[in-house]
């Protein structure tokens, strides 16, 4: 009897302690977003930690070969964590073509992207929501087609534009090749920063046109009108309350484009030369001449630098300025009229800017799949297409596309890792938008918010390797181990874009509309297959639409993990462009293009979201 | 017992060759694996194979593509089956273990982005391993990284005959990148020092993207090459001899510091320098080619694999014949371009020894396992056996006996490795001898990227 726990005890009020802490938590993870951020929190913190770690502790070690020679010059101990590697590349030899020089060049490549992007997605977005100007179904539709090409295809066509024996070398491009030489173009436009960021700036417009497109579409008018009442300049309106309104949405692009740009290898590769080096081609450079722990310093600066935009970009949006007018609300934006000339002006601009940057890419790769050497447009075949026979040689044994069943194969295997990813990966975004944004005040709801967008910052390269470490923990290699692998990897990294469309919807949903539902006893289920979804749909469903066509896409985060070279659709084509059978490789891209275009479509069609509904496309804005 | 052997070090310039050995764990399993399978006839080595392989999945590494192919024809002989695919009454003969229901799944990769050796050693250090063998390039790396780690064992098949520089790592095959030119304008290059002359940008993969053309620029500070060099530069005329000499004279200094040959050693440096300031960056020898064959391509040089010539189909812009191989001309001076070679390796944790010696026996030692590189010009195997390398000294020949295409008449291994007037004259990477000027030659050489 005096062992039973009694609430006047000593034992008793412990147990009355401990019953009312489980009480407490029950509750608390009683609330379904409670629970989905503790299991988020403490998942993603795994995920997101364990290649962190990875790539400091692989800075941190002395690898066999030139790094051990070094520190063994210097009298470090190749044992243990050193601080060598990273003394080394900050003040030795290397420093300044390695390290400092690409530090600056990744800088301004990023800012230049920037400004591209929201040059080319801001006007595009502008003048399609808010103007009269005919022709916006189709500009939006062909407005997001840079985003879905593989960067370094882009500046593949760019290459194959632009270059020419006189000014780069080697053999004429399309524009010179047609005109026998007469045009060129000087080698700054050929190689280097200005193409580098141009390429890079076409490819993250979209970013900029759906987030700028989007704050235009929904954005409240009686602010403008007010200011029109009050005779205020049409510039003064522009600079002091239109730019205002988009400002987050501007910062978003900033931070997506930025930090995307500081980590991009491929475009620079291809044609930024080799006088211009930026972190990225550094990362590599470094592996191949050092080892992994020079490379994996430069993978955490490349970390730091996405932080720092983070960073500012959330003190931004903390301090950003709230509007309001004493008039009420507007029904619905007005549009501006551009004039009956203008706004065809307008239209076959943006339709001649669209041609050149999504659809003369399109024709590139249609036109490279026929001719009978890459590059050579005099003559002409269906070889690369149709040939099923052995011994064409300039084939290098492998069938035409029609007839290739390794390139269906890896295409097919592309689409599977593509759409799981995008299931995963939306999935957990979305919980992690509708968890946070009903938590918005909470500590632990800002460690998740943070948490799910870090994956974008850590370089593709030192992201996958740290995951092929881990599988081989795990165990997971062969075909099968390796295509879950790519799953659990791609999901991860995908996740900010999912958690970011999922957060913004979220943030725009008042939570009173959910408690009237639970008041009325409606389940959680219930609240989120009634209410939530039903009136994010579209921002839901863009959420797992980017991974998806980011998955379709993928090179970098797959080329480490996949058990053979033929696994992947774009592994496949990376192989093709390496052997100079860039027939091939552009056939695997039209075909990557064509389905996530259809895919899109058949989105739209079913649900009436796409990547860029809500703004010129999509089903209700037909 | 572990025995310890480390790279003996020979000095930078001088005639004693550095030599790399392996670092053995006698008790390692797959140590003793390769230590019974050197003994092994091929027939009794495969059928180990077969017994380990049997139903499970092998993965393999590699550098080059072609594992995919040889993979899949060493599955068929297994099968008794010909590299197409067909039964073979000749392999059922010489392999009377086959089995038609053998089943098997060999995974090849092919990593980019120099992350080969990274993924291998992530593999050795795992708990679990998978990958068992690799087809590897870029001695340099190999020696420092690998072999002097101990992470590599070699394995030298019983039948097989070759040159004992191939043994150790033992090598599948020397590939030549080489000197060649678009002869369709009025440029000449009769030699080597041509390809940096002023103004000239010859098309070249980045040394730092293809380590073994980084290696290639070590290798031309070795006495054997810059002598080559010295001797070439010996030969210019007019201001272009004035400018080399000037260049070499001012890396005089730096050729001493590096203990490097008195006399010659700084034209090595020079060529590196001349050539790491001039050529005119591309991602890969496949679309260099592409250009380089064009009409419009006028003057235009580079140094690439030589076998990138045989994907061009003739048109009316691009021919095989508006491409001129340096070393092929009469009187031509210096060097023709470089060879390195692919190596075969076990990793000491290899997850399937006798499969991965099985595999390279068959690559080495069989016609069908080097075929998917045999059938190429520019690719010599290094078992010296008959019946093993292909001969493509009449690639050119159409079939009216007419020499339609002199460039593709490759004048085979000896001709290329020679040393001499009339010779090619390849710089052979020696991953030794550039493990060893690692940190003075290689160091000097990475800053001088621009």
């Amino acid at each position: 009897m005096t062992n039973t726990p009694t609430a006047e005890t000593p034992n008793g009020k412990r147990v009355s302690k401990l019953s009312k802490f489980f009480t407490t938590v029950g509750t608390w993870l009683g609330r379904p977003e409670n629970a989905i951020l503790l299991i988020l929190g403490l998942v993603l913190s795994f995920a997101v930690l364990y290649p962190l770690w990875s790539v400091i502790a692989n800075s941190l070690t002395v690898h066999a070969g030139k790094e051990a020679l070094i520190a063994t010059s210097y009298g470090y101990s190749v044992q243990g964590f050193q601080i060598v590697n990273w003394w080394y590349l900050m003040s030795g030899p290397y420093g300044d073509i390695y390290l400092w020089e690409p530090l600056l060049n990744s800088i301004l490549l990023a800012a230049l992207s920037c400004v591209f992007a929201l040059l080319f997605g801001g006007t595009a977005a502008f003048l399609v929501t808010r103007t009269n100007m005919p022709c916006k179904k189709w500009i939006s539709t062909v407005f997001i087609f840079p985003y879905i090409m593989p960067q370094w295809t882009l500046a593949l066509v760019w290459k194959n534009l632009f270059w020419s024996a006189a000014v780069t070398g080697g053999s004429n491009g399309l524009l010179a090749f047609i005109s026998k030489g007469a045009i060129t173009f000087p080698l700054w436009w050929c190689q280097g920063l200005f193409p580098s960021a141009m390429v890079l700036g076409m490819h993250y417009a979209a970013f900029a046109y759906i987030l700028i497109g989007g704050i235009f579409k929904n954005m409240d008018a009686s602010l403008e009108e007010a200011a029109t009442i009050l005779n205020t300049p049409k510039w003064k309106i522009i600079t002091h309350v239109t730019i205002p309104m988009i400002v987050p949405a501007i910062l978003s692009t900033i931070l997506l484009v930025f930090s995307s740009a500081v980590g991009s290898y491929p475009v620079v590769h291809y044609i930024g030369g080799k006088n211009f080096s930026v972190l990225a081609t550094s990362y590599i450079e470094l592996r191949a001449i050092t080892g992994d722990g020079y490379a994996a310093i430069i993978g955490i600066v490349m970390l730091v630098i996405g932080f720092l935009i983070l960073i500012v970009n959330q003190i931004s949006m903390r301090s950003r300025k709230q509007f309001i007018t004493v008039s009420g609300k507007s029904a619905q934006a007005t549009k501006i009229n551009l004039g009956k000339v203008f706004k065809w002006v307008c239209a076959v601009l943006l339709i001649l800017a669209t041609m050149l940057t999504s659809l003369l890419p399109i024709f590139s790769f249609g036109l490279e799949t026929f001719v009978q050497n890459p590059g050579d447009y005099s003559a002409f075949t269906t070889k690369w297409w149709v040939y099923h026979e052995n011994g064409e040689v300039g084939m290098y044994g492998n069938y035409g596309v029609f007839y290739n069943k390794a390139i269906w194969t890896s295409f097919r295997n592309q689409a599977i890792v593509a759409i799981v990813c995008a299931l995963v990966a939306g999935t957990i975004g979305f919980l992690a938008g509708y968890a946070v944004s009903r938590k918005r005040k909470s500590r632990f709801a800002s460690y998740v918010n943070g948490i799910s967008f870090f994956p974008y910052l850590i370089p593709a390269v030192a992201f996958s390797i740290a995951y092929y470490a881990f599988g081989l923990q795990v165990g997971l290699g062969g075909f099968t181990g390796t295509m879950i692998l790519m799953i659990i990897c791609g999901s991860v990294k995908y996740i900010p874009f999912s958690s970011r469309s999922s957060l913004s919807a979220m943030m725009q949903l008042s939570p009173e509309i959910e408690e009237a539902a639970v008041i009325q006893g409606a389940s959680w289920w219930k609240r989120m297959g009634r209410i939530v979804i039903p009136i994010q749909k579209s921002a839901i469903i863009s959420g797992y639409l980017l991974p998806f066509i980011t998955g379709m896409r993928e090179l970098n985060l797959f080329m480490f993990l996949v058990a053979n070279n033929d696994q992947m659709a774009t592994t496949s084509l990376a192989y093709f462009d390496e052997m100079g059978l860039t027939p091939f490789s552009s056939a695997v891209n039209l075909i990557i293009i064509i389905f996530v275009l259809v895919a899109n479509l058949v989105v739209n069609l079913l649900t009436g979201a796409s990547i860029d509904s809500g703004i010129g496309g999509g089903k209700k804005n037909a | 017992m572990v025995g310890s052997i480390l790279t003996s070090c020979g000095g930078a310039g001088t005639a004693v060759a550095p030599k790399v050995s392996y670092i053995i764990d006698e008790n390692n399993a797959v140590y003793k694996v390769i230590k019974e399978a050197q003994t092994m006839d091929a027939k009794d080595l495969y059928k180990k194979a077969m017994e380990e392989l049997d139903g499970k999945e092998f993965t393999g590494i590699g550098n080059s593509s072609r594992g995919k192919t040889a993979k899949q024809y060493f599955i068929n002989y297994l099968q008794g089956k010909d590299a197409d695919g067909n039964p073979s009454d000749a392999i059922k003969a010489a392999f009377p273990y086959y089995n038609p229901d053998f089943k098997t799944t060999i995974n090849w990769t092919q990593p980019k982005e120099n992350s080969i050796f990274t993924m291998i050693d992530t593999d050795i250090q795992a708990s679990k391993h998978t990958i068992s063998m690799t087809l590897i390039q870029d001695a340099n790396q190999i020696a420092a990284k690998e072999i002097n780690t101990g992470n590599f064992y070699n394995y030298v098949p019983k039948e097989w005959v070759g040159s004992d520089d191939n043994k150790e790592p033992f090598a599948l095959q020397s590939l030549n990148k080489i000197f060649e030119f678009n002869n369709k304008g009025n440029k000449t290059f009769t030699n080597c020092w041509d390809f940096v002359r002023t103004g000239e940008a010859p098309m070249f993969m980045a040394p730092n993207s293809e380590p073994v053309g980084r290696n290639w620029l070590i290798m031309l500070s070795q006495k054997k090459y810059s002598d080559i060099l010295m001797d070439a530069a010996n030969a210019l005329t007019g201001a272009e001899k004035t400018r080399i000499e000037k260049e070499a004279n001012d890396l005089a200094g730096k050729a001493k510091s590096f203990g490097l040959d008195e006399k010659s050693g700084k034209y090595g440096l020079a060529f590196a320098k001349l050539w790491l300031t001039q050529y005119a960056e591309r991602n890969d020898d496949g679309p260099i080619c592409n250009e380089l064959v064009t009409n419009d391509a006028k003057g235009a040089s580079a140094c690439i694999v030589y076998s990138k010539l045989r994907s061009i189909t003739e048109s009316d812009t691009s021919s095989k014949k508006n491409v001129t191989v340096a070393a092929y001309q009469d009187g031509y001076k210096g060097i023709g371009g470089y060879m390195y070679k692919h190596y075969l390796q076990i990793l000491k944790t290899s997850p399937f020894p006798w499969a991965s010696c099985a595999f390279i026996h068959f690559m080495t030692c069989t016609y069908d396992g080097f075929k998917a590189w045999g059938k190429d010009i520019g690719g010599y195997c290094s078992n010296t056996s008959a019946g093993i390398q292909q001969d493509h000294s009449n690639d050119g020949y159409n079939k009216d006996g007419k020499n339609e295409f002199p460039v593709l008449n490759d004048r085979g291994y000896n001709w290329w490795t020679g040393i001499g007037e009339g010779k090619g004259n390849l710089v052979i990477e020696d991953g030794a001898y550039a493990a060893s000027v690692e940190l003075t030659v290689g160091t000097w050489i990475d800053t001088l990227k621009k």
